[in-house]
């Protein structure tokens, strides 16, 4: 990525995330947004991480396609996440299931 | 004696209570940052942009999703997927808007920029606040998240050359992805926008410049409302 398209890339989400604080209370001053958006607002999240880690996994640095300890690292954070609701535990206990799989292999 | 002048006003500028009720929602952010700046380093995008991500985006999820695209998918991909993962940051400020149309406009105008979610859940339980309150309380909290992030992520892109390849914390943001899925996944709807995200996603794989995250991040979304939307009918009938 050359240092013209870093600016343009850093100045567009930087505006656009300033725009999507800064508007509602701008120009709501106590309004409510429209239910459809307020609901469709509520899962941003948990749908655009899970696209995120499948892209990410099955596009890895180390090789092209799913590798399967890095599946089994992803299900342990998982798992811990679920148990724990922490982050830190879970991307632990994540890289900890990563090396003793990449060590078993 | 100036010092002192400088000292006091720095003193009675700060809200102490802020700072003691905000340092136990950073501690857990902090190896996200580090997180972050090892990512950074790693990423196809300039050491300097990297960084740069801290200052003018403020936002973990986003700046990681950032870095990590950058050089992999077209600029175009990488700045919708950013976008799209603070447009959640829409409905904080809808929250807060009813609170801050009694503060002054420089306040309206520049507070929401540190609006991140460790903020909005300490600023949702102090709407009560007289008005220079909750600006005072708003200001000491933001600032603090925004200037140790900043340091947390320089440390981090400091670390990054030093761990060696072989540790693949390449892996790491999607475990950090993981943690942060699992952990948001306590209602139906969540997790019906996370199946169809990731199946979507995954159907678009081999789509060009990574346009299976966007494809995967609008269809979750869009799942997830029509199940809040179904959740919502049922409950009212």
């Amino acid at each position: 990525m050359t240092p013209i398209e870093t600016a343009v890339v850093l100045g567009v989400i930087a505006v656009g995330t300033y725009v999507a604080r800064a508007l509602p209370i701008l120009v709501l001053a106590g309004r409510v947004l429209p239910v459809p958006l307020q609901l469709a607002l509520r899962n941003v999240g948990p749908a655009v991480m899970a696209a995120l880690i499948v892209v990410s996994v099955s596009t890895g640095a180390a090789a092209p396609g799913i590798q399967v300890v890095e599946v089994v690292a992803i299900v342990v954070a998982g798992i811990v996440a679920r148990w724990r609701r922490n982050l830190i535990w879970a991307t632990s206990a994540g890289l900890m299931a990563l090396w003793i799989g990449l060590w078993l292999q | 004696m100036r010092q002192l002048l400088i000292y006091r006003r720095l003193d009675n500028a700060i809200d102490r209570s802020a700072l003691r009720e905000g340092l136990p929602l950073f501690v857990p952010a902090v190896p996200f940052g580090l997180v972050i700046g090892v990512a950074a380093m790693a990423s196809q995008m300039p050491a300097p942009g990297g960084w740069l991500t801290s200052v003018v985006i403020f936002g973990g999820a986003s700046q990681l999703a950032t870095v990590t695209l950058a050089g992999a998918a077209s600029m175009w991909a990488v700045i919708l997927a950013a976008l799209v993962i603070n447009s959640r940051h829409l409905m904080y400020s809808a929250a807060l808007s009813a609170t801050f149309a009694r503060q002054p406009t420089w306040f309206r105008a520049l507070g929401p920029f540190v609006l991140i979610d460790q903020v909005f859940a300490l600023m949702d339980t102090k709407t009560h606040l007289e008005p220079a309150q909750f600006r005072r309380y708003y200001l000491t909290i933001g600032l603090f998240f925004y200037l140790t992030w900043i340091l947390v992520v320089s440390i981090g892109m400091m670390l990054g050359p030093v761990i060696p390849v072989s540790w693949r914390l390449d892996v790491a943001p999607a475990l950090m992805f993981t943690g942060l899925v699992v952990v948001a996944l306590d209602r139906s709807p969540a997790v019906c926008a996370a199946v169809v995200g990731g199946g979507v996603a995954y159907l678009g794989i081999n789509l060009p410049e990574r346009l299976g995250i966007l494809a995967g991040a609008v269809a979750g979304v869009t799942a997830g409302g029509v199940a809040e939307m179904v959740k919502l009918r049922r409950g009212i009938q």
